[in-house]
């Protein structure tokens, strides 16, 4: 770079500069239409503010869709994912990364195997399967395919075993049973795993739409991403894009927030998630 | 093994502990993937006259079918199939280089920097449909944006989302907007394990910022760039709910992507025997790019 002084730190800045903007154009609009009097071109008044500034598409978003018992769904659908997840997970990863048995690297490979055939593919099948077992249309049908999670033991056995096996032999010699030795030693020592898994699952699901539209009928079970697609097909008719962004405003900033609260460990779960 | 020596408890217990997520991958991955080869072979009952009649084995009659182009299942396949292979190769083709880029020009200490990721981020944390339903605004032909700017340099402006040889485009811009900031994530951690004194090593030595990153990042990131590229492969194969607002396919499946195709005729009993069929070729798909990438990644895993 000193061969150069000045010209090419310079161009580095405006690209940056420039992809920054493209990237970021997309939400200054979705927040600026969604403040801008309805089905108003862009072109008339500021470009940026219209020709006044009001909440009617927000009124009008509010009502279109019963957004509280979406985020209300949103929420059960996620930490009802998670919270079994986290269970299956840590016991199955537990014996894989500690106990010796028959058949344990076939068993492991069989799990594996949803990393090759994820269950998003399988798409009708799935739905024949949550029909034979009479569960459509309920809270625990957005659920089930996901509460085991091959990427999910994979993680933490990796996290498992580089916790030293004389943490486990200490504490069995205090006389802790099984259980506690997993919570206590195991648990709570691979807590940056158990957070990168959580965040994956807690994004990818918040953000899941095609299998809860398949799978649900009933408004008072479905998701946001769900009730997003109903304002969408709204719109559709009479392109209402004001009230559709103020809509998916509503939709994205939880994820956003949470995801400004947790940068760090964000970009750090995301890297170990390639193989979701 | 002493297994008649050891208590029947300890002998159990391990497969206790695995039996939960074992049953639930048998039954939402691997019997589901059996069953797709198997009613891949079937044709289901027609109509509702015909309720109850069992499906009639044909062999690989739907498979023919499909990959025929004058089927009218075929159509829509081959279609459909060759836009989810542009889909994929743009998106790979454009998104990983930019997501490459984005890393190196945020991957050293500077100001704001976590504004900065941020900015190019951010997409790949919104839900796809809402990402979609942003740029259906975007796009949008009377009032949108894109038109607008074309409009004030005096183009008459595009239709985005309803003609069909810019519908595809459409979806694959909107694709790689989102995608580039996750893949920028990859080549971050890359480039942080790439010793900072190779490069003060390479500048003594007289080489400028291009030949550094010609000899040194690209050889080095190799394993960060095949494992992007892959996974970028399988996640294009699978991406498809955007298209719920961009277009729905567009005009005569001129955007429609594979496993969308099989979302539109999941309500459609009579093309189960095609659905499958087409299941069978995704799940192939993404299979091969899986399996490369364990070959290539996870060799070194398989120890004890």
């Amino acid at each position: 770079m000193n061969k150069a002084p000045g010209i090419l730190p310079r161009l580095v800045t405006i690209l940056k500069i420039a992809l920054a903007v493209l990237f970021l154009i997309p939400l200054v609009f979705t927040i600026l239409v969604s403040f801008r009097p309805e089905a108003e071109p862009v072109t008339k008044g500021s470009i940026f503010f219209g020709s006044e500034i009001t909440l009617v598409n927000y009124q009008r978003a509010l009502v279109i869709a019963p957004w509280s018992l979406h985020y209300l769904n949103s929420f059960l659908f996620v930490a009802g994912t998670l919270v079994v997840q986290l269970a299956t997970v840590t016991c199955a990863a537990y014996a894989f990364a500690r106990l010796r048995f028959f058949g344990r690297n076939l068993l492991l490979m069989i799990i594996l195997l949803q990393l090759m055939i994820p269950s998003g593919v399988l798409l009708v099948q799935n739905f024949r399967m949550i029909n034979i077992l009479g569960l459509f249309d309920t809270r625990i049908a957005l659920m089930i395919p996901y509460w085991g999670s091959a990427f999910g033991v994979l993680l933490l056995r990796q996290a498992f075993r580089e916790i030293p096996i004389e943490l486990d032999e200490a504490a069995r010699i205090d006389g802790a049973n099984l259980l506690q030795v997993i919570r206590h030693v195991y648990v709570s020592n691979a807590i940056p795993a158990y957070l990168a898994f959580s965040l994956v699952s807690v994004s990818s699901h918040w953000n899941e739409f095609l299998w809860p539209f398949i799978i649900t009928r009933s408004e008072e079970i479905r998701p946001l991403t769900v009730g997003l697609n109903k304002l969408i097909k709204t719109t559709d008719q009479g392109a209402f894009y004001g009230q559709l962004m103020a809509g998916t405003l509503i939709v994205v900033t939880p994820l956003v927030i949470l995801f400004v609260l947790f940068q760090r460990q964000f970009v750090e779960s995301f890297a170990r998630s390639g193989i979701r | 093994m002493n297994t008649s020596r050891r208590p029947l408890r300890s002998i159990v217990i391990p497969y206790l502990l695995i039996a939960p997520t074992l049953i639930l991958v048998l039954m939402f991955n691997v019997v589901p993937a059996i069953r797709t080869v198997n009613d891949s072979l079937y044709k289901p009952a027609r109509g509702l006259n015909s309720a109850g009649k069992p499906p009639q084995f044909v062999g690989m009659q739907n498979f023919h079918d499909i990959f025929d182009d004058s089927h009218y299942m075929g159509t829509r396949f081959l279609r459909t199939f060759r836009n989810t292979i542009i889909f994929a190769l743009a998106t790979v083709g454009i998104g990983v280089p930019l997501g490459l880029l984005l890393a190196i020009l945020l991957n050293r200490e500077q100001p704001l920097l976590g504004l900065w990721r941020f900015a190019v981020f951010y997409p790949s944390l919104l839900p796809l449909i809402g990402a979609a339903s942003i740029w259906s605004f975007i796009f949008s032909d009377s009032i949108g944006l894109a038109n607008a700017i074309l409009k004030s340099v005096g183009h008459p402006g595009l239709n985005w989302l309803g003609d069909r040889n810019l519908v595809l485009a459409s979806v694959i811009i909107v694709n790689i907007w989102k995608q580039a900031g996750y893949f920028m994530i990859f080549f971050l951690a890359g480039l942080q394990n790439i010793p900072r004194d190779l490069y003060e090593a390479a500048a003594l030595d007289g080489a400028d910022s291009l030949q550094q990153f010609a000899y040194l990042t690209l050889p080095l990131l190799r394993r960060t760039l095949l494992f992007v590229i892959v996974i970028s492969f399988i996640f294009a194969f699978q991406t498809v709910e955007q298209l719920q607002a961009l277009g729905e396919g567009g005009p005569a499946d001129s955007a429609n992507l594979l496993l969308y195709l099989i979302f539109q005729n999941i309500s459609e009993r009579r093309n189960w025997g095609y659905v499958n069929a087409m299941t069978i070729i995704l799940i192939g798909v993404v299979l091969a790019f899986t399996v490369s990438n364990f070959l290539l990644f996870e060799r070194d895993e398989n120890d004890s």
